[in-house]
């Protein structure tokens, strides 16, 4: 292992969800998105909240926040982007945090055994533990989580900032 | 479709592919499909005393045949269809290239829209088939819908199988009563 790999291996963002913070391999992690507009539209994935449009592209925003912080959409909100693989192809996706996220320099520890499957593993950081969020899981986690675009609320669709 | 060049704030010159689109509303969502898939446009009222009901197709979210000209319609909900709640549509689109009416609550507007773009792959429901794409339209990104994506073939065939098995009924009520 190189040293930029064992950095890069090492690396995490933390974003704040609610009252708690997660971590995010810094490797998957493309932006941190100011409040922009959240498109809703008639679909049937569950999870899916939206779209957001940045430099062009428009992303996939999966709200997470039902999971992890046992809450609603936040109104105000920054979109955390990152990139998955999905049927061997890349693709941007968000999540919705709370504020600003921080990068850190930690080593991953294994995660109790009574973590949700999403917990990739533990960073310790001060006196705080925080799980780091195994993406891919996370969002196929959801399938019992109804669809947020058709049964949310049309009015939303508008400048949430 | 209409096709346009534009230069960028780094010089590039990028082509811009534009159709015509009608942008419509059903319980609040929005939706735009190609102006040259829609056939005609009607109010749900005018086409009350044409309708023909269909019973016990399986197909829930159609319940009437309506008939233009020589050609017949399903009219399909869209509510029912796209999983929406439930509305007052007023309007039905017929669609031009399938047996197919809509029933949707309002026409925004007609608009030229920037050609679709892919649904991103993390959508893996029925929108895959329901939509062509997404279209980034003023500061709206709205779904365009697939004029062959509200029936399936399945559906077709249940449907024209209730309205067969109806006419028969009728036919036999007819007979019933005609006969000595």
């Amino acid at each position: 292992m190189t040293a930029t790999s064992a950095i890069e291996k090492n690396s995490f963002v933390l974003l704040q969800l609610g009252k708690r913070r997660f971590g995010l391999p810094a490797a998957i992690v493309t932006e941190l998105a100011p409040p922009v507009k959240l498109h809703v539209f008639a679909h049937e994935t569950p999870m899916v909240a939206g779209v957001i449009v940045r430099r062009g592209r428009i992303i996939p925003v999966y709200d997470v926040t039902p999971i992890l912080a046992g809450k609603k959409l936040p109104d105000r909100r920054f979109f955390l982007v990152a990139s998955r693989k999905i049927d061997g192809h890349d693709e941007l996706s968000a999540i919705p945090v709370d504020g600003e996220c921080e990068l850190v320099s930690a080593e991953l520890f294994p995660s109790p055994e009574d973590s949700p499957k999403y917990v990739a593993g533990v960073l310790a950081i001060g006196e705080e533990t925080i799980e780091v969020l195994d993406f891919e899981t996370l969002v196929s986690t959801a399938a019992t989580v109804p669809a947020m675009g058709n049964g949310a609320n049309p009015s939303q669709v508008g400048t949430i900032a | 479709m209409s096709v346009s060049a534009a230069v960028d704030q780094k010089g590039v010159r990028r082509v811009r592919v534009k159709e015509s689109a009608i942008l419509f509303t059903i319980s609040g969502y929005p939706f735009a499909i190609a102006s040259s898939a829609v056939h005609e446009i009607r109010s749900a009222d005018s086409l009350a005393g044409s309708a023909m009901e269909i019973e016990q197709s399986g197909v829930t979210k159609v319940k009437h045949l309506v008939h233009r000209g020589n050609r017949s319609y399903f009219v399909v909900n869209g509510c029912a269809h796209f999983g929406l709640k439930t509305a007052r549509p007023t309007l039905v689109l017929i669609l031009r290239d399938s047996p197919v009416a809509i029933l949707v609550d309002k026409i925004e507007r007609m608009a030229d829209i920037n050609a679709p773009q892919p649904l991103p792959l993390a959508f893996e429901g029925e929108e895959r088939r329901w939509y062509r794409g997404l279209s980034p339209t003023d500061d709206v990104i709205v779904p365009v819908v697939n004029p062959a994506g509200f029936l399936t073939r399945h559906e077709l065939r249940a449907l024209e199988e209730a309205l067969h098995a109806s006419r028969a009924e009728a036919h036999a009520e007819l007979s019933g009563t005609v006969a000595p």
